[in-house]
């Protein structure tokens, strides 16, 4: 078995940016934005953020910003909660956030909660433990965290949790690791990892683990190399990590991985994407993999653009 | 003709096609030659509909989504711009056919929001229910044109009387769909989502309609799931309208539990080693355990539901153990099945110590926890990390 392929990774990425035409390519247009940060978090884990062009970057990403405040998944389109984080990210990954109208931004998001602490994705009103999560990351990362009822936000995110342990999308919805991480990742951004059994939702998230070391995000389904991130990030914020075999887990990634044309895939031998590049390569971070930048697990930013935010590098 | 205009025909000629698909073009030559003349239209290489059903070619895919998008965007445009009544059958023509070829283009079914909020009318309201279907019936896991649903629900509650029809409507589209899309979480979480709107009544239809389909897909967690939806709906009733309901509820909501822990024995021993089976089984005993088992020992813990019967608990441990003891021989034929029968039945005791301290002490006194370790690690060595933690 050989290593990460690095730098064929690298190609892949840069190549896939500059392919507008197949309909792959085409039918994500709406979702560029969190296309751009998959890709580029993935070059700067690599330390080949260097070889974008910043303020090509930067100024299409100012481009997607709609007069609410909030960014659409492109030029043109509407505005979500999601792409907003993405484009944030983005920004902070370049270290640009002071090209941000924090204020606008925030006061986007702020007024996405509602009264039950739940939050929108958008002025159409779909609820989801997603958008909590990522209303507080938005927000935590541009430090205005107290603009939104945390407390409020807090006891909607438990009121999802089930039985198992494990969290849906809304009350009672079926537990998916996916939304853990969501719920775990916006409860360790609040300081509020004590309403968590560990031990239960631990248990249930490494019976994601299956035979040949892969993870699934629910029970009975096949394993996928994005899982490794929701399940893995999960783990280590409760501090249950060990639970899970690493070794084979590493190997199941690297089994994905297109050596030819680089690129990462959900099973091996299936056609690569920048999502599972993306989802690989931040999970071999989260392993230790050597060579790779460290991932903060609740921010999904690298540890040193993190530090950079709170402590000023 | 103009492809998209092609496309927007047919879908305008027939309002009762009810199922869209992309089809490779070799395919089509044979699905042409199929349809012997009734009634098929169908221009030999880009369209071909019959029965309501719409078939388009791969390879006309790239240029209509590319014509869709730019008619609509042109639409929005001009209707945005001049707010005229006359443009919003085009924005709802353009960005139809957009969804059809893109199904999370979520600017499109925002624009459709808009234009329908505005009209509030009940049969717009009815129309965006059907698009939004025809979507999933080309995919199906469609977070927007779930969420679509979700919209005209909220949207439409209060305002009209047909809802208690239209959400059991809602429930069976979930099962046709699931059908053809196993474990679909999107589809499985809208039905979870329509729970809270539904009548007690419902509820308890819903929980009868949707056993056969579980037994049916014993692998599918999302339908065990739902049933755990409806169960635990039922007990939430069954607590705060105790005062008003009539004296045989309680037992009526325990009868629920033990049907369905009974019907879950049935299923283990049936389909051998499916984890969606002993996980349901971890989900039924906890609630048994809290809601209804009487504990003589234990007097502090009181509720209303636990039935007088003075054994139910010591009863409830003993035919536990005795499943964990016939599922955990190991025959040499079909070895896999078997090993993992095993294990979910020692994790799932396990777990279930974990979860009830009043099990934990009764449970040791009956088998000794130090053979479950040795069992887990023999049958399940994978997770050697879990047990050597859990079990001290
Ligand atoms: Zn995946």
């Amino acid at each position: 078995m050989g290593g990460l392929a690095a730098e064929k990774h690298i190609q892949y990425i840069l190549t896939v940016e500059k392919r507008k035409d197949d309909f792959v390519s085409v039918v994500m247009e709406h979702l560029r934005m969190s296309g751009a940060y998959w890709g580029l978090t993935t070059l700067d884990l690599l330390e080949k953020l260097d070889t974008v062009d910043v303020d090509e970057v930067v100024s299409w990403v100012m481009n997607c910003q709609h007069e609410s405040g909030g960014f659409g998944g492109n030029i043109g389109h509407d505005p979500h909660i999601l792409y907003t984080l993405s484009a944030v990210q983005v920004l902070a990954l370049f270290d640009k956030l002071n090209v941000l109208d924090i204020d606008k931004v925030t006061n986007y998001v702020a007024g996405l909660q509602n009264g039950d602490g739940s939050f929108s994705g958008d002025i159409w009103g779909e609820v989801d433990t997603r958008f909590s999560y990522i209303a507080i990351c938005c927000l935590s990362i541009l430090r205005c965290l107290n603009k939104i009822n945390v407390e409020k936000a807090v006891s909607y995110i438990i009121s999802c949790k089930n039985l198992d342990g494990g969290f849906g999308c809304t009350p009672g919805g079926e537990s998916h690791a996916g939304q853990i991480f969501c719920c775990v990742a916006a409860l360790s951004l609040t300081g509020s990892l004590h309403h968590i059994d560990k031990d239960l939702l631990g248990w249930w998230l490494c019976e994601r683990q299956v035979k040949s070391g892969g993870l699934n995000g629910r029970p009975e389904k096949l394993p996928d190399v994005c899982y490794s991130w929701w399940v893995l990030s999960s783990l280590i914020m409760i501090d249950r990590v060990h639970w899970i075999n690493k070794e084979k887990l590493v190997k199941y990634i690297l089994d994905c991985q297109d050596l030819e044309n680089g690129g990462i895939s959900d099973r091996p031998d299936d056609a690569v994407d920048v999502y599972h590049t993306y989802f690989g390569v931040a999970g071999l971070s989260l392993l230790e993999y050597p060579g790779l930048k460290a991932i903060d697990p609740a921010y999904a930013l690298p540890v040193n653009v993190v530090n950079r935010i709170f402590f000023g590098r | 003709m103009d492809l998209l205009l092609q496309f927007q025909h047919i879908l305008q000629s027939d309002p009762l096609i009810d199922e869209v698909g992309f089809v490779h073009p070799t395919q089509f030559a044979t699905l042409t030659e199929d349809s012997t003349g009734d009634a098929a239209i169908s221009d030999g290489t880009t369209f071909w509909c019959r029965d309501h059903k719409l078939g388009v070619s791969t390879q006309a895919v790239l240029p209509l989504y590319n014509a869709a998008k730019r008619a609509f965007i042109a639409a929005m445009e001009e209707y945005k711009r001049l707010g005229d009544d006359g443009l919003e059958s085009e924005v709802m023509k353009h960005s139809k056919a957009l969804l059809l070829l893109s199904s999370d283009f979520g600017t499109a079914w925002n624009s459709r929001k808009l234009v329908v909020s505005k009209k509030q009318q009940l049969s717009m309201y009815m129309g965006e229910l059907l698009l939004s279907a025809l979507v999933l019936s080309c995919s199906p896991k469609s977070d927007q044109a779930w969420s679509h649903r979700r919209w005209v629900i909220k949207s439409i509650t209060g305002k009209c009387s047909a809802l208690q029809e239209i959400l059991g409507k809602e429930s069976e589209l979930v099962e046709k769909i699931a059908e053809r899309s196993k474990m679909n979480y999107r589809a499985w979480n809208h039905r979870c989502w329509l729970v809270s709107y539904m009548t007690r009544e419902q509820v308890m239809h819903e929980l009868k309609k949707s056993r056969n389909w579980a037994g049916l897909h014993v692998a599918d967690n999302c339908c065990f799931h739902y049933r755990r939806r409806l169960m635990l709906q039922i007990l939430k009733d069954s607590t705060c309208k105790l005062e008003n309901a009539s004296p045989g509820y309680s037992v009526e909501v325990s009868e629920v539990w033990k049907e369905e822990l009974d019907w879950n024995e049935m299923l283990i021993n049936r389909y051998i080693g499916r984890e969606a089976l002993w996980l349901h089984r971890r989900f039924l005993s906890l609630c048994w355990m809290k809601q209804f088992a009487t504990n003589l020992h234990d007097v502090s813990c009181h509720s209303d539901l636990k039935i007088s019967t003075s054994d139910s608990f010591n009863s409830f441990i003993d035919n536990e153990l005795h499943l964990l003891n016939s599922c955990s021989t190991i025959l040499d034929n079909d070895f896999e099945d078997f090993q993992a029968q095993a294990t979910y039945s020692a994790t799932y005791i396990l777990w279930l110590t974990k979860q009830i301290p009043e099990f934990w002490s009764e449970f040791q006194e009956k088998l000794t926890i130090g053979n479950l370790k040795t069992m887990l690690s023999k049958v399940c060595p994978e997770r050697s990390f879990l047990w050597d933690s859990l079990i001290d």
